[in-house]
Parts: C-alpha cells; sequence; structure tokens
C-alpha cells in the first residue's frame, strides 16, 4: 500500500507533514471524481473525445442568446435601483440565489459524498484522520458548487462590476467572496447531515434517508424562498415605502436580512477596497473559517461513527413456496417490455436518480405554483388578470413550453445509456438488437417527460387559469416536443456514456452529458421561438401558426428517434467495456 | 465442426501501442471443455470479451456455432452466456427479478425457467435471498446469481472469466459438477483460471496464453509431450510463460 504524504502514514505527523498528506489526499479525490486522468488518458493518449472540444464550445455559444438576455435584463434592474440608491440589493440577490442553490445542491452532494460514495471503502483503512478524508471530500463539493452557482452569480457580479465601473478593489474582493460563498451553505448542510448519521441508526435505511433528506431540505429552501419573497417590497403604506426607498440599501438589507452573510458578500464586493469593503470581507472569510474549523472538528468526532455499517445492507431470508415461486417468475416478457421495466425499477429504486428524474417533473411544477400564487410574490396576484385579458396564442405557447420544460429538461433521457454504469456488459451480451433497447429506453425517459406535461397542465389549470381546449392545444405541442428531446438527450448521450462511476450522482448529477442536452434543448427551444416569432410577424393566423409549429415539432421529432435507433444500432458494438 | 473458432484474432490498446492479442488462433470442439491460462495481463480477458462481443477485434474472425461474432451478433449472443470476472449486476433489482429479467430477453419458456431457477437456487444456497435485493448479497452470492443467470437459457456454450473467484468450496464443487454435465450434454464450456489443478483434472483441452500469443495448447498428455519431462500442468505452465 501506498503511503500518502510525506510522514510515512503516522496519524499525528508534523504540520508541513501533514498539510502535505493533505494535499495529496485532495488532489487524489478532484482527480478521481472529475476524472482529469482519465480525460487527459483520452484526450491525449487514446485520442478519443476530440470533437467533444468544439462542441462543447458550440454549446456555450448556443448559450450566448439566453445569456444576453439575462445581462439586459440585469443592466435594466441595474438603472431602475440607480437612482434610488438600491442597486447593490441586485448582488446580494444574486448572492443570496446563488447560496441557496449550493444549500439546495449541497444536500445531494454531502450526503452522496460524505457517505455513499465507494472510495471511502478505501480510504478509510488508510492512516488518514477523519478530519482529512472529509476536507478532501468537501474541497470536491466545493469545486462541484463553483460551477453550479456560477450561472447564477457571475452574470450579476460581472454586470453589476461594469455597470458601476469596479475597479482592483471590486473584482479583487468578487474573486474572494465568490471563493467563500459556499463555505457557510455547505458546513451548515454538513453539520446537519454529519449529526445526523451520527445520531440516528441509518445503516439499514439509507435510500430513504436520502429521500427524506432531500425533500425535508427543498421544501425548507421553498419555505426560505416564499419568505424572501414577501421580504422583498415596503409595506403597502405611501410613508412607509418613501421611507424604504430613501435609505440607502434598504432593499439590500431587507433581502439579505434572512441570510447576513450575503450582505456581507454585498458590502465587500460594492466596497472594494474601502474600510467597508475591507471589513466586511474580513467578516465573510473570517466566519467562513469559522465555521470550515468547526466542521473539521466535528469530523474527528463524528464523522467515522456515522459510517460504521453504512454500506451493509440486510434482507431477510425467506424461502419461497412452489406456488409463490411459480407465479413470481415471469411468463415471458418481450425483450422490450423486460428492458423497460428493468429500466423503471432501477430508476425508481436509486435515490439520486428517483430524484432527478421522476420527482423533480413532479417537484418543478409544485415549485412554481408555491411561487406564483397570488400573494406569495407581486405577480402572482397580477397573473390571473393578465390572462383574462390577453390573447390565447402567447398564453398557449407559454403554456407549452412550462410544460416542455418541467416534462423534458431534466437528466432522466440524457443519462439514460451512463446510468446502467458497469453493468453496461449486461446490455452488451444479451440476445437484444441495440434499438430495441434504445426504444425501451426511449419509452421510459418519455414516460416521465409525460408525467411532467400532465403535472404541468394541472399547474397550468390551476396558476393560468388556462381554457381546456388552449390547455389541451400547449399540451399537444408538449407532447411533440417530447419526443424531440428526449431523442436529442438519448443520442447526445448514447455518444458518449459515462460507465466508469463509483457513485450513482455522478451518472445524473455530475455528468455532462446532462448538461449539453439541456444546452441543445434550450437551443432548440430557442429556435422554435424565433421561427414562431417570425410566422407571427407573417400575420398568420393563431392557428396556422400553432399548426405550423406541430407539424414541424412532429416531423423533427419522427427524424430524432429514427435517428436514435440508427445510432443505437452503430454505438452499441462500439462501446467497449 | 468446431463451436468456437477464433481466426488470427489481435486487438491492441492505446492506438496500438500495446498488443493485448497477437494473432491468435484456436478453436473448441463440442461437448468440450477448454480452460484458458495465461499470466495476469496475457490477454485471457481480452479474448474472453472478444468472444462474447464486449470488444471488437483489430483483426481476425471469430465464430460460434457458426454465427460470426462480428456480423451476426445477435444469432451469436443467443446460444452463448457469459460470467464475467467481477459479479458487476443490477444491484437494486432482486435475484428473481434479475433472473426474470435475462429469462425474457432470451426467451426461456416458463416451465424450463422454474426448473433450472429452483435447480441452480438449491444448488449454490440462494434460494432463501432470491427475494432480496442484490446490493445485499455478498461477493459470492453476487457471483453464484451471475452464475444461474447463466445457466438458465441452456445455453450451447458458455464462456467464463475465472468462475470459481469468490465461490466457497461447496459452490466451487457443486460448479465444476455443473461444467461436466453441461458438456456431456454436448455444450461446450469455456473458462479462464489460474487455478491449474482445476484446469488439469477437469479440462479437455487446455490453452496456455502468453503476451497475447498461444503458447500451447492441446489436452494435458499433449502439452506434457511438448517437453517430455512429464511435469505437471504448474510445471508446464511456469516454464512456458517465463520468458
Amino acid at each position: 500500500m501506498t503511503n500518502v504524504g510525506g510522514n510515512g502514514g503516522s496519524r499525528g505527523g508534523g504540520g508541513l507533514g501533514r498539510l502535505g498528506r493533505l494535499a495529496t489526499v485532495i488532489r487524489a479525490g478532484l482527480r478521481s471524481n472529475f476524472g482529469l486522468a482519465t480525460l487527459k488518458h483520452r484526450l491525449f493518449k487514446e485520442k478519443k473525445d476530440r470533437w467533444l472540444v468544439p462542441l462543447i464550445g458550440l454549446a456555450a455559444l448556443g448559450v450566448l442568446p439566453t445569456l444576453y438576455g439575462i445581462v439586459l435584463l440585469i443592466e435594466n434592474a441595474y438603472l431602475l435601483l440607480k437612482p434610488m440608491g438600491q442597486e447593490r440589493a441586485l448582488l446580494t440577490l444574486g448572492l443570496l440565489a446563488g447560496q441557496l442553490l449550493i444549500l439546495l445542491f449541497g444536500i445531494y452532494y454531502i450526503i452522496s459524498a460524505f457517505y455513499f460514495s465507494r472510495d471511502l471503502e478505501m480510504l478509510i483503512p488508510l492512516p488518514l484522520r477523519p478530519s482529512e478524508v472529509m476536507i478532501s471530500k468537501f474541497a470536491v463539493i466545493m469545486i462541484n458548487e463553483y460551477l453550479t452557482v456560477a450561472a447564477v452569480v457571475l452574470p450579476v457580479v460581472i454586470t453589476f462590476g461594469i455597470m458601476a465601473r469596479g475597479g482592483v478593489g471590486f473584482w479583487v474582493n468578487t474573486a474572494l467572496v465568490y471563493a467563500a460563498l459556499p463555505i457557510i451553505p455547505l458546513a451548515v448542510v454538513s453539520v446537519l447531515v454529519v449529526a445526523m448519521m451520527r445520531f440516528i441508526n441509518v445503516s439499514r435505511k439509507k435510500d430513504i434517508l436520502i429521500l427524506v433528506g432531500s425533500i425535508v431540505l427543498i421544501t425548507a429552501s421553498l419555505f426560505l424562498q416564499v419568505g424572501l419573497g414577501r421580504s422583498r417590497g415596503p409595506q403597502a403604506n405611501p410613508e412607509a415605502i418613501a421611507a424604504f426607498f430613501t435609505s440607502p440599501d434598504s432593499l439590500l438589507n431587507q433581502v439579505g436580512s434572512k441570510f447576513p452573510p450575503s450582505i456581507w458578500a454585498t458590502k465587500a464586493v460594492a466596497g472594494g477596497f474601502s474600510g467597508e469593503g475591507l471589513a466586511n470581507l474580513a467578516l465573510l472569510v473570517g466566519v467562513s473559517l469559522a465555521f470550515f474549523a468547526g466542521i473539521v472538528v466535528m469530523s474527528e468526532k463524528l464523522f467515522y461513527r456515522g459510517l460504521v455499517g453504512l454500506g451493509e445492507t440486510t434482507g431477510k431470508k425467506r424461502r419461497l413456496t412452489r406456488d409463490e415461486m411459480s407465479r413470481r417468475v415471469s411468463s415471458g416478457r418481450r425483450a422490450v417490455a423486460a428492458i423497460f421495466a428493468r429500466e423503471w425499477r432501477i430508476m425508481n429504486r436509486t435515490p439520486i436518480f428517483l430524484l432527478n428524474g421522476v420527482l423533480v417533473v413532479v417537484i418543478v411544477p409544485v415549485l412554481f405554483i408555491v411561487t406564483a400564487r397570488p400573494g406569495s410574490s407581486p405577480w402572482g396576484a397580477a397573473i390571473p388578470k393578465i390572462i383574462a385579458a390577453a390573447d390565447p396564442l402567447p398564453l398557449i405557447l407559454a403554456a407549452a413550453l412550462i410544460m416542455t420544460v418541467c416534462g423534458s429538461l431534466n437528466g432522466t433521457s440524457s443519462s439514460t445509456f451512463s446510468r446502467e454504469g458497469a453493468q453496461f456488459w449486461i446490455s452488451r451480451v444479451i440476445p437484444v438488437a441495440p434499438r430495441e433497447q434504445a426504444a425501451a429506453k426511449f419509452l421510459h425517459s418519455y414516460l416521465i417527460a409525460m408525467l411532467g406535461v400532465v403535472t404541468a397542465s394541472v399547474v397550468a389549470a390551476i396558476v393560468l387559469h388556462l381554457k381546456a381546449v388552449h390547455l389541451a392545444a400547449a399540451a399537444g405541442l408538449a407532447l411533440v416536443a417530447g419526443v424531440l428531446l428526449t431523442a436529442v438527450g438519448m443520442i447526445i448521450d448514447l455518444a458518449r456514456p459515462l460507465l466508469d462511476w463509483t457513485n450513482p450522482q455522478k451518472a445524473i448529477k455530475q455528468n455532462l452529458n446532462v448538461l449539453l442536452a439541456m444546452l441543445a434543448d434550450v437551443g432548440i427551444l430557442t429556435a422554435a421561438f424565433f421561427g414562431v416569432r417570425a410566422l407571427i410577424r407573417a400575420k398568420l393566423a393563431a392557428n396556422a401558426v400553432l399548426s405550423v409549429l406541430f407539424v414541424g415539432l412532429a416531423a423533427l421529432a419522427a427524424a430524432s428517434y429514427r435517428i436514435l435507433l440508427k445510432f443505437a444500432d452503430k454505438r452499441y458494438p462500439e462501446i467497449e467495456t | 465442426m468446431p463451436v468456437i473458432e477464433l481466426t488470427n484474432v489481435s486487438k491492441s490498446y492505446n492506438r496500438g501501442k500495446v498488443k493485448a492479442v497477437d494473432g491468435l488462433t484456436l478453436t473448441v470442439k463440442p461437448g468440450e471443455i477448454f480452460g484458458f491460462l495465461g499470466p495476469n495481463g496475457a490477454g485471457k480477458t481480452t479474448t474472453i470479451k472478444m468472444l462474447v462481443g464486449l470488444l471488437r477485434p483489430d483483426a481476425g474472425r471469430i465464430v460460434v456455432e457458426g454465427f460470426d461474432v462480428a456480423k451476426d451478433p445477435l444469432k451469436a449472443k443467443q446460444v452463448t452466456t457469459y460470467v464475467p470476472d467481477y459479479p458487476a449486476v443490477y444491484e437494486r433489482l432482486t435475484g428473481l427479478e434479475y433472473l426474470n429479467f435475462i429469462g425474457d430477453v432470451y426467451g426461456v419458456p416458463k416451465a424450463e425457467r422454474i426448473e433450472r431457477i429452483g435447480k441452480w437456487l438449491e444448488i449454490f444456497e440462494l434460494a432463501p435471498v432470491v427475494t432480496n435485493p442484490i446490493q445485499s448479497y455478498s461477493h459470492g452470492m453476487k457471483q453464484k446469481i451471475v452464475l444461474t443467470a447463466a445457466l438458465l437459457p441452456g445455453p450451447r456454450v458458455m464462456v467464463l472469466d475465472e468462475p470459481l473467484v469468490g465461490l466457497d468450496p461447496r459452490a466451487a464443487h457443486q460448479l465444476k459438477e455443473m461444467f461436466r454435465e453441461h458438456c456431456d450434454q454436448g455444450k461446450t464450456l469455456f473458462f479462464s483460471t489460474h487455478i491449474m489443478e482445476v484446469a488439469e483434472k477437469l479440462c479437455d483441452r487446455i490453452g496456455i496464453i502468453h503476451k497475447g500469443r498461444l503458447v500451447a495448447c492441446g489436452t494435458m498428455d499433449e502439452l506434457k509431450a511438448l517437453d517430455r519431462t512429464e511435469q505437471s500442468l504448474e510445471g508446464i505452465f511456469l516454464e512456458l510463460t517465463d520468458k
């Protein structure tokens, strides 16, 4: 066995030796998690996957129009808030949204990385302190979080910096604040998770734990969101409004009052090298370090204790009677049905897959109801009035878009091959044509997309008060678009399935294919948007616009499904396991 | 007519830099137990994976029961089952669900399923846990469920990579009996092993692969005749692979 670090692996060791050992463990964790060595090997030694580089570049270009729209929105908000001295609230909103996102994703990442990643079996017997193992895991999660929140935080902070003509202090502090941003929320989640693992006997209930833990946190973050939504405005009397807007940063303080680190972060970024900026930076970094030190101390005492017995699962021993066996032995399903049943069972019995597939299509529409219901936010109350007076065409299109997003923008189709992981050899050796296997997987992914469309239809009926005929038109469009997006997601995953994961989270949440498919989906929906806009500008009647869109999507859907089946026949034999 | 036929089969990794299998030619006859031996990294697993269609050869041809594995893969797969060296199976399914899945995709009739599943679950002592998730099985139990799944379709050809690793002595003994029974019915078995004693006692013919090349192939008597020293298989193996 190789010793990690420079002091012969003794548990105590000198300060420098311990730091070296820690750096080695962190480096190993990062390399293994992000597959850097594998990626380097594939790109430079085997010279495979090189097509990915221009593809990612192209996908990034595809996002530019959406990003441009977001930047424009932020610019306008800045110009609106600036005369009232409230522009810094924008920063708070961006940073707070980032921290909430870290909190939300943190629960998946922490439970999964701290307790259910298989490399723990290798790390625990090594002469490492529990805190060193925990810190290496924490570092991996931090990097994941930086990538996750970049899309939310960076556009706000960078646009603000450019609009406000931020100096060196602004940009230096931005980098430091960004680096510190995940620590406090992740530490909070870590404390909750480590304590829970230590004090609750979860060895037989780990799947339920992930599910319950995630749902509890999602619910909590929903309430937090609603709470923040309610705190966004002043009381509705003229004096209060006047007082609110004449006091600089009142909006900032109001928004950030539920989570003070977002105020410190805002003041550190906006203040730059001024006294206020440096003091708030010191406060944020200091508190973050204190939280970090706290979880290091706690992990020494509690981390390994929660792990004992976690990898063990047991079941009751019971012999089936002859009759029971006869009943439970299948009388012979068709291969497509058998593969569909396998997909369905594995997806629903793996908590990370279930949360990201089936539950997300239910949770997203419900989230929409909670945030959009009258009273929870200023625009929630306005929706029914706007809709009653509006032209039905944009309403149908908007509802179709919501249904499509709810049904198809999850990782089910774009991780369908990756989810098989090390078991992919079974799909390769069974006597079932790849196109049949792809068809079964398509049915499974599409069923989940349909579930999303149905849930979103219920939401659209409740929130948007759409007429039945409009709802049916929107659902029709979403169902056809769902075929296209499902097939595209599967094609992307089939091109380069991620099969060498040791932690199921990597197959769906940290899978580049899921991201690429989402970018492709955004690209397709943007193209559809421009197509429809051109039709409307050409003065086509509403029914004609909807018919053209439906036929266009149906043609693309049929083509993409055929391509998927052909690609499966070509690609399966090439995937060497 | 041979059941398994490999002709000039080669496979390399890293764009040709590492040659795993180099011009391998061998045949296996019906009813034969063929043992495939070689040191670590000699090319055994690569050969086996090419045989079952998991890897594509760079050159050469593989035919199973008259079906070209590259050109007619589904027909070749229909008559072959495979047991890998590591039992990676669907952990979230129960043992019975996994066996049903295999029965469905190979099209095994219900009566045969019940008979074969019942028989092998009893032999491997898996009957009391067959409705539990595979996740809860030990390594050896996972190996046994993969073996049961491989036996379920009653295949003409079984290909096994290190099948005895991880099995307890009783299961290993029963598996060896099954090997003989399987081949007495005119079916064929191709397996790799590091256990010389098993290969010596059980196999009708043995092939020894070293650095991707077949360095010896034949019955035990034919191998002994190679150096005329009447050595044990272990001695022959060490001599042939010590280069």
